[in-house]
């Protein structure tokens, strides 16, 4: 059975100036709709090309890349951007919350553009942060301001959650909470959830780590059994 | 070398950043061009000029008196202090009537020293007869102008030839421009002007004297050195000129006195020689008219004369007649006589034999009878004895009866006795006398046949005498007939001789009245010219003086006061420019070193000190603005004044060469300027930056805080905000710094483009408002001052009759000087104008210029203009003062202002004037328009045709006596229109300038704009938006801050132009304050426009941010 979401030998060459260097060699993995996924490897293992090309914001130079069945490989610039508006929910490392717009706004920022999007202050109050809707990202702290980018991501409903280092910036507690209400998220409303990070400690809390080294997938586990966020230590 | 590595550094960062360094550098020089370039035009410009008239050793002063320049007046200035030279000139106005127009020509003789010529084409006329032209006319070499004076005088009296060949065409510096003045004759406009051969004038004195003054040329025309100069030599001329006006009326008088004096010896010569003529005259007509009398009594006598002649003659001829008759009946008689002789001589022979017997028997009885007596007497003696003795003895008494009877009978017997005696006696004498009888009747009949013969033969001979004298008579009537016929013909000849010599002597009579008249008249006039020109001696003035400096070339101040408006707007516009660009760099420099805080956390934690670290943006800013500068300066100072100085020769076509030396005081200032306000920009920042610790400047900085904004409380307007809008707006309110640099740069260059613009309206537009709005009359026609009142009708009956001309109206207008209680003086036109509010309004249309409200003259005080009133800083209900050294000064009240563009103006009416002046002002001058074909304004674009009407009226008005000038508006208009053409092309240069830095601006402001939000913009495209949707984003806000800007820009650019409009007009002239819309419009395409492109450029700019900027963190 094919994932709902599935790479196919994708490699990404960079040529710079008359050297090639191979950001990806040939990644292959699956996903399975409603799973929470974990990327793990060290920097410069490929995570964020990986990232790249499945957000839609690169493309890959080799390969299929499947996303419910589409082959976004081939997609055009503007097809890409479709489906970056539509399939794709993105949580930044440095949250990339608009400055000037409160965490209402920067919700609705990303519903404006989406087909069927949800209610922005419905969305806040799940992420808990119901009475913190006209504030401004400066007046947040950072494990709200990623609440707000979560938030931003969910609203649009996306076909796929993508997460890059969403804790990279945190403290750890709060970074655990980030990562318990992606968890959660997962859960409860069945939302594909494909994390990257160096640290591999959170891979226990994923139902599949993807493990990333020199542009290759060096292991890919099913985990029957993902702990809950709290257990975890690290 | 100790830090190689900031070399390195410092190099690097300009290889990396080519387009930060080369928009600095770029700008600066924009900039420092701009400001260096435009202000350095106005010295450049006089430089130009100056060299212009030095090349051709232009006068400095001009001086002439209204007696003309003596060589010793010339002599005279020459050794005035400071003058260099003295030359003394000719010249002179004259017509030349060419095929279809009629121009006056200003006629200049040839000098040698000063106001060279330019020879252009052919060569420069050697000898009278030979001229050559004004480029500027149409006149080709080898032409030939024919000259009038268009005066009363000849054209003898001034030149030696009225025909001159062209020869050569070419240009002067004293005809900087196209202007060429005015004349008194003529369309009173001059043409152009001709360069004869100074010989050709044959004036006594040279009509004016040029002066150059010592070290003028070394100082450059129209600067305060310049002038203060010439106005010192100026004074010491004014000086000297009220001796030589002394001196030279002296002269003047002397002459005019021998002259005088002259003229009175002539005319008494004159008048005995007319009256000597007269009388001959007179003699002559008297003589004629006694010879005529003769002749005419002559010619009667000789008539009479004839007529008794012809009767004698004709009494003569009967008398003849009847003698030839008389002739004839006596030849008829002569011959009957004749035929009666010859009978008779017949008859009388037959008879005289028997006669003679008888006769014998006679003479025997007579012999017997004779006896017989004798017998008979001796008885009768014997008786008478007896009786004697009887008697005796009786007487004695002895006789008795017988005796006495004896006695008786004795005595009859003696009686008897006696008587028969007696009868026989009777009968003898009877006998004898019958005899004798006979005998006598025989000698009778031989005697009387012989006397008949004799007779017969006489008168034979007297007929045929008589026949002879008849002949003769008849010859002698036939003669005098014919003589009489002759004389009749005669007298004819000499009636009709008379006849002649009448009419002769009419019209000798008729000449001699009108010699007489004329003579008197003659004598009247010159004793009235001996009478006038006594009266011009006693009212001689001292000769008057004018002494000139360049100003009084035509249109030689126009050039230094183009020169200084250009300075006015030198001093203002690029300043506003240079601001905008100087803002830009900074700010460039202020993001540049922000952008760096990590490297220069870096060198500090490294333990750099704060100098070394701020030495290289220091360094960066120092060679961009240096490098800016410099190349700015170079070009600038270059090409603008070049342009511009170009722009200008489309006016002053015979600038020989455009000198644009390099003003190194404006270069050194722009550039000073702008490396003060860049290092300072960059050294502040700096420091603001080094002061923090290494760590804090090695963290990003704290993100700004998104603030809510006013518009947020107004919750009716937020809530229907689109959502993008509302971050649009929040955005330009979280970075004020680039929402105010922004705005203000477009602003700006929205300004600068909008006084541009505006320059243009309001140059434009003062011709239009001032003779379309404001002043509605054609023409105005200036009177002599002496113009009588029939001239004045007769012009009114001119004007009259003139179908063009619409209306016209009497008014006084003079110059005078208006003086305000600090004693600022303002020359001004003062027009008198008539009480008829109506017709008044019809001329002239007195308004406020804001509000528009409609004036009209009152008795209570004046109508001053605009302008006027600013300069002698007066408002309504202030008084002024009429200038009067005299009889001191005359206040005025100012009841209105009024709007006016071009030229200073004093309204009143007359009866105002009489309470101002006590008198009654003098109507010195008409003015008149045309019918409505030239006062509207579709005809009058047309062009031509209303002029030439207009024209047409003006030369047959300066063809009256008593008309000094006519001044059309027309002309004034055009002289406006050239006046403007030029500043035309400065404003564009303008406007192009302000649109190039437009663009700079706006492209460098949307760079650091995008380069500021590279990030947030990637954000925008992870999260799916469209690029049209994420330059939508940024667009917005562009847009919004450019009519933001554009907006700020209208308020700047109306308040900047008001601000040079007031600068850069003179102080003739009134300059439009209204910007027209279209200006607006066009500007704020233009900046549109400008934006539109910049934005169309960032659009690819934004294409080509890179997603994966999201995801690194913020620096």
């Amino acid at each position: 059975m094919s994932g709902y979401v599935e790479l196919k030998n994708v490699k990404k060459i960079y040529h710079m100036g008359e050297v090639d260097i191979e950001a990806a060699a040939g990644i292959d993995f699956e996903i399975q709709k409603g799973e929470f996924a974990v990327i793990v490897g060290p920097s410069g293992a490929g995570k964020t090309t990986v990232l790249n090309i499945l957000g839609g914001m690169d493309t890959a130079t080799e390969g299929q890349v499947l996303v419910d069945g589409q082959d976004i490989a081939g997609y055009s610039q503007k097809k890409l951007t479709a489906y970056r508006r539509d399939d794709i929910g993105f949580v930044f490392q440095f949250y990339n919350l608009i400055p000037n717009l409160t965490a209402l706004e920067n919700v609705e920022l990303a519903l404006q553009i989406c087909k069927d999007p949800m209610d922005a202050g419905e969305v806040l109050r799940e992420v808990g942060l119901g009475d913190r809707m006209d504030n401004f990202p400066a007046q947040l702290s950072g494990g709200e301001q990623q609440r707000v980018s979560i938030a931003r991501a969910l609203a649009k409903n996306p076909k796929l959650l993508l997460c890059d280092e969403p804790t990279g910036a945190l403290d750890y507690n709060t970074g655990k909470s980030i990562l318990k209400l992606l968890q959660d998220t997962c859960r409860e409303k069945g939302m594909t959830v494909l994390l990257i990070t160096h640290n591999s400690a959170i891979a226990p809390m994923a139902d599949r780590v993807i493990k990333i080294k020199n542009g290759r997938v060096s292991d890919m586990s099913v985990n029957a059994h993902p702990v809950s966020v709290e257990t975890i230590e690290w | 070398m100790k830090k190689k590595a900031m070399w390195k550094d410092f190099y690097m960062e300009i290889r990396k950043s080519p387009g930060r360094f080369l928009s600095i550098l770029f700008i600066v020089a924009l900039g420092v061009a701009f400001f260096s370039g435009i202000r350095a035009s106005e010295p450049d410009m006089r430089i130009t000029g100056d060299a212009y008239f030095d090349s051709e050793n232009l006068m400095d002063i001009k001086a002439l008196s209204t007696y003309g320049v003596t060589e010793d007046d010339v002599a005279a200035f020459s050794q005035i202090e400071g003058v260099e030279a003295a030359e003394g000139s000719y010249s002179a106005d004259f017509l030349h009537n060419t095929e279809d127009d009629q121009r006056v020509l200003h006629v200049m003789g040839e000098q040698k020293e000063m106001n060279r010529i330019t020879v252009s084409e052919g060569r420069m006329p050697e000898t009278v007869g030979e001229c050559l032209v004004d480029d500027a006319s149409d006149y080709q070499i080898g032409d030939e102008i024919i000259l009038t004076s268009g005066t009363e005088d000849p054209v003898s009296d001034t030149l030696a030839t009225d025909t001159l060949t062209v020869v050569g065409r070419g240009n002067t510096s004293a005809y900087v421009s196209f202007g060429r003045g005015s004349a008194a004759i003529g369309t009173g406009s001059i043409y152009a002007f001709v360069v004869v051969p100074e010989d050709t004038f044959v004036l006594d004195t040279f009509t004016e004297v040029y002066l150059k003054v010592e070290g003028a040329q070394a100082l450059t025309s129209f600067t305060d050195a310049y002038d203060d100069k010439i106005a010192e030599v100026q004074t010491l001329v004014e000086d000297s000129t009220e001796e030589r006006g002394v001196i030279r009326k002296n002269e003047i008088v002397q002459e005019a006195e021998d002259e005088i004096a002259d003229a009175e010896q002539e005319l008494q010569d004159g008048r005995e020689k007319a009256e000597k003529k007269l009388k001959k005259a007179k003699d002559k007509i008297k003589d004629g008219k006694q010879q005529l009398k003769d002749a005419k009594k002559e010619i009667a006598d000789g008539k009479e004369q004839i007529a008794q002649a012809k009767e004698t003659l004709n009494a003569q001829q009967k008398k003849l007649d009847k003698s030839k008759k008389e002739y004839k009946d006596g030849k008829k008689a002569l011959k009957k006589g004749w035929k009666k002789y010859k009978k008779g001589k017949k008859k009388f022979e037959k008879k005289k034999p028997e006669a003679e017997k008888q006769l014998q028997s006679g003479k025997e009885q007579l012999d017997e009878l004779a006896d017989q007596i004798s017998e008979d007497e001796q008885t009768y003696q014997s008786l008478q004895l007896q009786i004697d003795t009887l008697e005796k003895a009786i007487k004695s008494g002895q006789g008795t009866a017988e005796m006495e009877k004896q006695l008786t009978q004795l005595k009859t017997a003696a009686s008897g006795m006696n008587q028969k005696i007696t009868a026989e006696k009777s009968a003898y004498s009877t006998a004898e006398k019958q005899l004798s009888a006979a005998e006598k009747e025989l000698s009778d009949g031989e005697n009387e046949l012989a006397s008949t013969e004799k007779t017969l033969t006489a008168q034979e001979k007297k007929l045929a005498s008589a026949k002879e004298q008849l002949d003769s008579g008849q010859k002698q009537i036939d003669d005098a007939w014919d003589e009489l016929e002759k004389q009749e013909q005669e007298l004819i000849d000499g009636e009709e001789e008379i006849k002649k010599n009448e009419e002769k002597l009419a019209d000798a009579r008729k000449e001699y009245k009108e010699g007489k008249k004329d003579a008197k008249q003659e004598i009247a006039d010159g004793e009235k010219e001996i009478e006038d020109a006594r009266q011009e001696l006693a009212d001689l003035e001292d000769p008057k003086w004018y002494v000139y400096d360049r100003t009084t070339l035509i249109e030689h101040s126009s050039f230094g006061e183009n020169a200084e408006r250009l300075g006015a707007i030198g001093r203002v516009f690029p300043v506003l420019f240079f601001l905008v660009a100087a803002l830009i760099s900074l700010t460039s420099m202020t993001r540049m070193v922000e952008e760096q805080r990590i490297s220069i956390g870096t060198m500090k934690a490294l333990g750099y000190g704060k100098l070394s670290i701020a030495s290289k943006y220091l360094g960066y800013a120092l060679l961009a603005t240096l490098g800016g500068s410099v190349i700015g300066v170079l070009i600038g100072e270059k090409i603008l004044p070049y342009i511009i100085i170009y722009a200008y020769s489309i006016l002053y076509p015979n600038l020989p060469q455009i000198l644009v030396p390099y003003d190194w005081g404006y270069g050194l200032m722009a550039s000073g300027i702008a490396i003060f306000c860049t290092m300072f920009a960059t050294f502040f920042s700096c420091w603001r930056e080094l002061g923090s610790q290494p760590s804090v400047l090695m963290r990003p900085p704290a993100p700004k805080n998104g603030r809510r904004v006013l518009l947020e409380r107004i919750r009716i307007v937020w809530n229907h905000m689109n959502f993008t809008w509302k971050s649009t707006i929040r955005n330009l309110m979280r970075y004020k710094k680039r929402f105010f640099m922004t705005i203000f740069g477009i602003g700006g260059c929205m300004a600068l483009m909008l006084v541009g613009f505006g320059l243009k309206d309001s140059c434009y537009e003062i011709a239009e408002l001032q003779y379309k709005e404001i002043q509605f009359y054609d023409a105005s026609v200036y009177l002599d001052e002496d113009v009588t009142e029939e001239e004045r009708n007769r012009l009114h009956e001119i004007l009259s009759e003139e179908n063009n001309v619409e209306r016209y109206m009497d008014v006084n207008m003079q110059s005078l000087t208006l003086v305000n209680e600090e004693g600022t003086e303002r020359e001004v036109y003062e027009c008198v104008f008539p009480s008829d509010k109506e017709e008044v309004a019809r001329f002239v249309d007195f308004h406020d210029r804001k509000t528009g409200e409609k004036y009209t003259l009152s008795d209570n005080g004046v109508i001053i203009n605009e302008k006027t009133a600013k300069l002698l800083d007066a408002k309504v209900g202030d008084t002024i003062y009429i200038k009067d050294e005299d009889e001191g000064n005359k206040p005025v009240r100012i009841e209105h202002i009024c709007e006016n563009y071009l030229g200073h103006y004093m309204y009143m009416t007359p009866e105002y004037y009489q309470s101002v002046y006590g008198e009654e002002p003098d109507n010195n001058t008409i003015l008149f328009i045309m019918g409505e074909t030239s006062t509207d304004s579709s005809a009058a674009s047309q062009g031509a045709l209303p002029e030439d009407q207009l024209e047409a009226v003006g030369k047959n008005l300066l063809k009256e006596d008593g008309v000094l000038n006519v001044s059309y508006m027309s002309d004034m208009e055009q002289q406006l229109d050239d006046m403007l053409r030029s500043l035309n092309l400065v404003i564009v240069v303008l406007i192009i300038s302000a649109g190039m830095l437009a663009f700079v601006v706006l492209y460098n402001l949307n760079t650091v704009n995008i380069a500021e939000r590279k990030r947030e913009l990637a954000t925008l495209k992870v999260l799916g938006f469209y690029d049209k949707e994420v330059a939508e984003y940024v667009y917005r806000e562009n847009i919004l801050l450019t009519f933001i800007g554009a907006a700020l820009g209208c308020i700047l650019g109306k308040v900047l132009h008001l601000f040079i409009i007031e600068t850069v007009e003179v102080d003739t002239v009134m300059f439009g304050r209204i910007i027209h819309g279209t200006s607006y419009l066009y500007s704020l395409v233009f900046t549109v426009l400008f934006s539109l492109i910049i934005n169309g450029i960032m659009y690819f700019k934004l294409r080509r941010i890179d997603m994966v900027e999201s995801l690194k963190s913020v620096e």
